[in-house]
């Protein structure tokens, strides 16, 4: 006891620390976290009957689970395109001045400065009908009617990708700025052409940012409530709007804790085997 | 009593907790709420009907707290006891609802001065309706040249592409949806039709819109050029320079109550109940129906004017003629079978 001092763990202190926070997530996320999975647990509205009822129905429901899927897929579009024009960006942005740096970071952020809801309705001004790209294919004389891009899926994605670029572009800045330039000019200078570099030394060691760029955008995409409604209107349903509408129209309130955990244990199986590919290219990058 | 570092943080918490959380302390005294809906109707609210009661009651401290229904129900559900809402405003649908969880106390008709002259759909027992809310067919003039003149209007092959509506969420869906359904031979009890007339509504259909403020903003786009609208609000998109018109069909108008009630165990009884008198008193309803508000009055004594006068009714007599008012307690029992319905067959 008298060698306390001495031998004080000094991780104690990061834990103390901590406390507040996970005091404040214990109460205010944990909590409400199991009074849902509690709720989720009833067959009925008045939640007085115990039951798996709830999730019955939504696992033997294919309009249910359709729903379910077209969430998921959406979430994988979007995911697909924010990486394939996020990459580009990403890659250009470690070999530019650190003018041309600023003015990509500046783009690349502009759209987290402006909610939402903006955002969202910038996208109905240009997908609408008498909207900008409409009007220009029209003017062009490409198009007689205007093509129909609001209330399509093609339209959630794009305004989609979007509005959630800079959570697949700022960790791929990252991950591409830790790489050593010199792996380049080595692996050009054993005979190496620049697709053959790209593929097989770039692109591997950026994996890690483009697993956390890919969780982060999948998980915003497919629970972009905002942009799902307004962009895909009412007849097009994704989790959230099902979850809505089953808690605030219909006040089944047990069906809507169902959906939501279904819905989040769904999300977690999708950002694990991201995770899980994560760990495997960590493998694959070291050797 | 030795003050150390350790009991000081200990009171100043449990203070501070206090004055975070006041219902742990004791019930105490407080103003009374008024849960109105947010928006236009928040604005005709802190405008017209607050100084109204404020001034007919000694300046009486009241909040208004504007939400939706359902959260209002939610509110009270959640603290049944002692409510942290007084007074409750909701649309048929959420008012059944209310009246049905045993949220509300029926409205003190005997003692008040105002209920007997609303018109006999507004007398509600268990909570009075100060306002109407008309659903008809709403276009935009510049693109549509001839004004429509019945529901059936929007099946005509030359709006193809060009009508909206809104899915069943919201009061206007389903509203619209009994009312086409009533149109072609179905009622509150079989909206059967109604669902086929929306199939053969298809190749028109332009959009479904997630909700009315949704659907009001398609027409600022140029998306649609006619659909079932809000009266209230297209007022507020022809104030900004929209082209939008409002007209209602021959079939008639379909007229929601919106109904106010005092919320059941309330400190505040007597005063929510001033202020529910306040709201159906001819000189807010007057207030009310004129611009900017032109909310729809309840109350047989006050003349109608104005753009209401216009396109809705010239009196009682004809807004009676020209409303149609629609059994929610019937549409109620089948809402979310038809959601459901309407989730799987609507798709374009």
């Amino acid at each position: 006891m008298g060698a306390a001092p001495a031998t004080r763990d000094v991780t104690s202190y990061g834990m103390g620390l901590a406390a507040p926070l996970a005091l404040f997530f214990l109460v205010f996320f944990v909590a409400p976290l199991l009074q849902l999975l509690w709720l989720s647990l009833h067959n009925d509205t008045a939640a007085l009957h115990w039951g798996l009822g709830q999730y019955l129905h939504f696992l033997t429901d294919p309009f249910s689970l359709s729903v379910l899927g077209s969430t998921l897929l959406l979430g994988a579009e979007v995911t697909a395109v924010c990486l394939v024009l996020g990459f580009p960006i990403a890659w250009l942005y470690q070999r530019v001045g650190p003018k041309l740096q600023t003015i990509i970071i500046l783009i690349v952020l502009l759209p987290l400065l402006t909610s939402v809801v903006v955002r969202t309705f910038a996208w109905i001004v240009i997908l609408g009908r008498q909207g900008i790209i409409n009007a220009t294919l029209q003017s062009l004389g490409i198009i007689d009617t205007p093509l129909k891009l609001l209330y399509t899926q093609f339209g959630v994605v794009i305004a989609l990708a979007q509005v959630q670029m800079p959570l697949m572009t700022l960790p791929l800045i990252t991950a591409l700025g830790r790489i050593d330039p010199n792996l380049d000019d080595a692996s050009c200078s054993l005979g190496a052409g620049s697709w053959r570099t790209f593929f097989r030394v770039v692109l591997p060691l950026s994996l890690p940012g483009v697993i956390a760029g890919c969780t982060l955008t999948y998980a915003a995409a497919i629970t972009a409530f905002i942009t799902q409604s307004l962009i895909g209107g009412g007849q097009m349903l994704f989790m959230p709007m099902y979850l809505y509408q089953q808690a605030s129209t219909l006040q089944n309130w047990p069906f809507a804790s169902a959906i939501s955990i279904i819905f989040l244990l769904a999300v977690l199986a999708v950002v694990s085997v991201f995770t899980t590919l994560g760990r495997l290219s960590r493998g694959y990058g070291g050797t | 009593m030795i003050m150390n570092r350790r009991s000081l943080m200990t009171t100043a918490l449990t203070l501070g907790a206090m004055k975070a959380f006041p219902g742990l302390s004791y019930a105490q005294a407080r103003p009374l709420v008024f849960a109105t809906f947010t928006g236009s109707w928040e604005e005709a609210h802190k405008a017209v009907l607050v100084p109204a009661f404020r001034k007919a009651n000694a300046d009486a401290a009241m909040v208004l707290d504007p939400m939706l229904s359902v959260d209002q129900i939610a509110k009270v559900n959640a603290a049944k006891a002692n409510p942290p809402i007084d007074v409750m405003l909701h649309d048929p649908g959420p008012a059944l609802v209310a009246i049905g969880q045993d949220l509300v106390e029926p409205y003190p008709v005997e003692k008040s001065a105002y209920y007997k002259d609303l018109i006999a759909e507004a007398q509600e027992p268990m909570g009075p309706a100060p306002f109407f809310q008309v659903v008809g067919l709403t276009y935009n003039p510049e693109a549509v040249k001839t004004p429509p003149t019945s529901w059936a209007d929007l099946w005509k092959p030359e709006f193809k592409g060009r009508v909206g509506i809104t899915n069943l969420n919201s009061t206007l869906g389903t509203g619209w949806l009994v009312e086409i359904a009533k149109m072609r031979g179905g009622s509150e009890a079989n909206v059967d039709p109604g669902f086929k007339a929306i199939e053969e509504l298809k190749p028109n259909l332009a959009a479904v819109a997630a909700n009315p403020g949704a659907l009001a903003t398609l027409f600022q786009q140029g998306q649609i050029d006619i659909s079932p609208g809000n009266f209230n609000a297209i007022q507020i998109l022809k104030a900004r320079g929209v082209p939008v018109e409002f007209v209602a069909p021959k079939e008639g108008a379909i007229a929601f109550k919106t109904t106010i009630h005092i919320v059941k165990n309330s400190p505040n009884r007597e005063l929510a109940f001033k202020l529910i008198e306040a709201s159906l008193t001819p000189e807010v309803q007057t207030t009310l129906m004129n611009p900017p508000y032109l909310i729809v009055p309840t109350n047989s004594k006050v003349t109608m004017g104005g753009e209401i006068a216009r396109v809705l009714a010239k009196d009682t007599a004809e807004l009676k003629q020209k409303f149609v008012f629609q059994d929610w307690k019937k549409i109620n029992e089948q809402r979310s079978a038809w959601i459901e319905r309407f989730n799987r067959e609507i798709k374009i």
